[in-house]
């Protein structure tokens, strides 16, 4: 039994660091200057962040391709990114 | 040092994303009969895009995570079709089905709820039954209700304890962050070359 309760501690430690890594990472966090948010809020929020953040793909990748669709998909091209990037 | 922040990973994705994007417009041009000039279709394009940032970010990322395997399998799995929008209605009716079943699971759970206070047949009396539950319960419920929508948005959350569940998120969200970024530079760099 003693192990049981060992074993919640260590998992709930690790839960809470994991939640305040989490809220770091949220765009929030630099609004927010004390930790009260509530886990079920940090949890909200990090879904409405991951669905943004997908939103944000969906919205890039649709100006890629149009931007591509004057471009060749060839070597060049791409080299060219490449090298812009370096 | 976190893997989505350093320049290797954003220059590994980077190519893996210029190398599937190459086999996409190969396949393409392979598979349409008539030779010559394959110009994708639009909404081809943007598939393609899509899922060549997502297989490009899960593979770039390497071995610990447990959300890139799902992403490849999920995306390996459905054949690429390269024409017609009818991936469209396929996954308008993937998407009812799940509604079908959030909306199931959803009622089964109130009803439970229902069943188990006992006290109050009217359900509507909400005031009185939480507090007969306890602030404490309501809390876990809320959490567990979020946990569920959370591993609806990682891949391959469904599978994963709690705990897992959150180092997932959290190198999740660093990672599509990272993606998110080197997509933005991509086409900065294409509008401006």
């Amino acid at each position: 039994m003693s192990s049981r309760r060992s074993r919640a501690s260590v998992s709930e430690e690790e839960i809470n660091e994991l939640i305040s890594r989490l809220q770091t990472l949220l765009p929030s966090a630099r609004r927010r200057v004390g930790r009260e948010a509530s886990t079920t809020k940090l949890l909200k929020e990090t879904c409405s962040y991951i669905k943004s953040l997908h939103r944000e793909v969906d919205n890039l990748s649709d100006r890629l391709s149009d931007l591509m669709a004057t471009m060749d998909h060839n070597s060049p091209g791409a080299e060219i990114i490449r090298s812009l990037l370096r | 040092m976190r893997g989505p922040n350093t320049k290797a990973f954003q220059q590994g994705f980077l190519k893996n994303m210029i190398f599937s994007l190459q086999a996409c417009s190969e396949f393409c041009i392979s598979s349409s009969a008539s030779g010559g000039a394959a110009m994708m279709s639009l909404q081809q394009r943007k598939c393609a895009i899509k899922s060549s940032a997502n297989i490009a970010m899960a593979t770039a990322r390497g071995g610990r995570a447990r959300w890139p395997q799902a992403v490849l399998a999920s995306s390996s799995s459905p054949s690429r079709r390269p024409s017609k929008p009818s991936s469209s209605p396929g996954k308008k009716k993937k998407n009812t089905h799940v509604c079908k079943k959030i909306v199931r699971r959803c009622l089964h759970t109130r009803r439970r709820w229902r069943a188990g206070t006992g006290a109050s047949s009217l359900a509507r009396t909400t005031s009185t039954t939480t507090a007969m539950i306890g602030s404490r319960e309501i809390a876990r419920r809320l959490v567990r209700k979020r946990t569920k929508v959370l591993r609806k948005m990682i891949p391959g959350g469904e599978l994963l304890d709690e705990i897992s569940l959150l180092h997932e998120a959290v190198d999740y969200v660093a990672h599509l962050h990272a993606q998110v970024d080197v997509l933005r530079r991509i086409s900065n760099a294409v509008q401006r070359g």
